[in-house]
């Protein structure tokens, strides 16, 4: 009896261990219990966790929610050891924060990693809603970094990767049930997909495209300032930027209450201009606001008429030339100069954010220059060429003529042999 | 006897005249086809050249400058660093196509067109451009300066 019970206790223990040690191997016993769940809300946690960039450093599930790993049983969740459940609303950025806000901390796994999230978390629309009207449907860390499967925004699979980020953003900007009670537009993310930053950051593979965050800020996000808009599209394009803040349209803009670029160039659509965006025509956005009777009107068509002259130049000469060189003609001169042209063409269409018909002409007239002096070589060269192909049929003429008459001649001599 | 003879003639005559058409055709294709190719060539998409000479000598271009130069008809832009080291890039900005210069001020390459700013190793480091710039590879030899397509 003695021994049967020792034997029962020694087992007893072996099976403590065990279970102890499997714990311990697989995370402790949050992860021994919860991958029995399977796929659902209890179990997914688990499978996600494994590709988390926290679990990859060593973290589990305790240092977010509390708990003892240890413990095998249910006991393991008792609040007195810390066990906070799933965190909610302000809970989560103060768990998130407590090592991400901590700079010595966070020196230990990444040195170069900002830990200002929190406080900027609290200057966005995100953050004040939910510190000042505890609104739990806002966004914290977890809705756009994922709860269980957060990876550095440069891995591809995560939700931050710029080309996630718009979906990510999307989730609940561009469903319209969910937003309904803040009575704001939803269509951001289908007009971001038709603009011209979507399709050089999707179809170009260019991650330097802004994407959401770039414009609003990603833990602070916001909506840009009517009057400082301008200097978030200046963060890539600075010239433009630089000119329209020095011209008189920056002051009027902001007395109006209408942004700088947005007003002419739109925001999440914003497509890629054209020349034909600018003057009163069709399609001009000078229209809006302008008409031919005001000298704000009078200005765009000017400077329209001057880029297009320059534009209509550089199309005529670079066909030309083009035509030229398929003929086999050398004009890589002519060709390497109109690059001159097509530079100044560029600047030209940033000057016109100057509003100054000077300012356009300044970069108009040399390009003209250029492009005229290059049309003429052009024209050189296809006369060059008429000129060999004239050469040329005269020659294959004479050559063939020789050869008709040595035919006839030996025809000739054919029928002289056989004459009898 | 006069028959075998005559028979043999007209066999030889045949053979002869077979050989004469034969070259004939033959004359004509070698001067058609050239003129043919002359008159419509294949397109030709840009200079299959791989690299060129340049005019300039390797003491013209100075620390801390850089100079256009001509690859085919596309430019490039040979600098030369603060430390003494000859690099070439293509001169087309990667945004627009723009041609892009030395800023002895910046230490860099820039373009004027979108304010793009390339590092000396050709990276976009602000401004709109997408890419780098293609880097060529410099060899000089004596007071030529030879610039290649990597």
């Amino acid at each position: 009896m003695a021994s049967a019970t020792v034997g029962g206790l020694i087992l007893l223990l072996l099976m403590g261990w065990t279970l102890q040690a499997g714990a311990q191997e697989a995370g402790g016993s949050c992860v021994a219990c919860h991958k029995n769940f399977g796929e659902d809300r209890l179990g997914k946690p688990v499978q996600e966790f494994s590709s988390d960039i926290h679990f990859a450093r060593g973290f589990g599930c305790i240092s977010c929610h509390g708990g003892d790993a240890q413990d095998p049983g249910m006991t393991a969740m008792d609040p007195a050891k810390g066990y906070i459940g799933k965190p909610k609303g302000e809970q989560i950025v103060r768990v998130c924060g407590r090592c991400h806000a901590d700079a010595r901390f966070m020196r230990q796994y990444n040195p170069s990693l900002r830990v200002d999230q929190v406080t900027e978390y609290y200057t966005s629309v995100h953050g004040q809603r939910l510190k000042e009207r505890a609104d739990s449907k806002v966004a914290t860390c977890a809705s756009c970094h994922a709860a269980h499967s957060i990876r550095p925004p440069s891995d591809p699979r995560s939700t931050v990767h710029p080309l996630r980020v718009a979906e990510t953003c999307g989730g609940c900007h561009a469903n319209a049930d969910y937003m309904a009670p803040y009575k704001i537009p939803t269509d951001q993310l289908s007009k971001y997909r038709k603009s011209v930053h979507w399709r050089l950051l999707s179809a170009k593979g260019d991650l330097s495209a802004p994407t959401c965050n770039d414009c609003h800020g990603n833990h602070g996000a916001a909506p840009p300032g009517i009057s400082w808009v301008g200097n978030v599209c200046g963060q890539c394009h600075a010239q433009n930027a630089d000119l329209f803040n020095t011209s008189f349209h920056a002051k009027v803009f902001v007395q109006l209450g209408i942004p700088g670029c947005a007003t002419c160039h739109g925001n999440h659509d914003v497509s890629e201009t054209r020349d034909d965006m600018l003057g009163l025509g069709d399609g001009a956005v000078c229209a809006g606001c302008h008409s031919n009777d005001d000298k704000g009107g009078q200005t765009a068509a000017a400077m329209r008429q001057l880029i297009d002259s320059l534009r209509g130049e550089y199309e005529k000469t670079a066909e030309i030339l083009r035509r030229a060189e398929h003929a086999g003609m050398p004009v890589n001169q002519a060709l390497f100069d109109l690059n001159e042209a097509k530079t100044a063409l560029v600047k030209a269409r940033a000057a016109i954010h100057a509003f100054s018909v000077d300012a356009v002409k300044k970069e108009v007239a040399p390009g003209l220059a250029v492009a005229q002096k290059a049309y003429a070589r052009g024209i050189r060269a296809l006369e060059e060429l008429q000129f060999r192909r004239r050469g040329l049929a005269v020659s294959v003429a004479i050559i063939l003529a020789v050869i008709a008459g040595i035919v006839l001649k030996i025809r000739q001599i054919e029928r002289r042999g056989r004459s009898p | 006897m006069e028959k075998e003879i005559h028979l043999d003639e007209m066999t030889r005559r045949r053979l002869l005249n077979w050989f004469l058409g034969t070259s004939v055709g033959a004359f004509l294709i070698s001067v058609l086809y050239p003129v043919s190719r002359y008159l419509i060539p294949p397109r030709v998409e840009e200079s299959s050249s791989r690299g060129v000479t340049l005019s300039l000598k390797p003491a013209d271009i100075k620390p801390n400058s850089g100079q256009i130069f001509r690859f085919g008809s596309q430019p490039g832009i040979i600098i030369r660093t603060p430390a003494g080291e000859l690099r070439a890039f293509s001169a087309v900005c990667t945004h627009l196509a723009c041609i892009v210069q030395y800023r002895p001020d910046l230490g860099h390459i820039w373009c004027a067109c979108h304010n793009g700013h390339f590092d000396l190793n050709g990276k976009n480091i602000a401004g709109p451009p997408p890419r780098p710039l293609e880097q060529y590879t410099v060899n000089t030899r004596g007071e030529q300066i030879f610039v290649g397509k990597a």
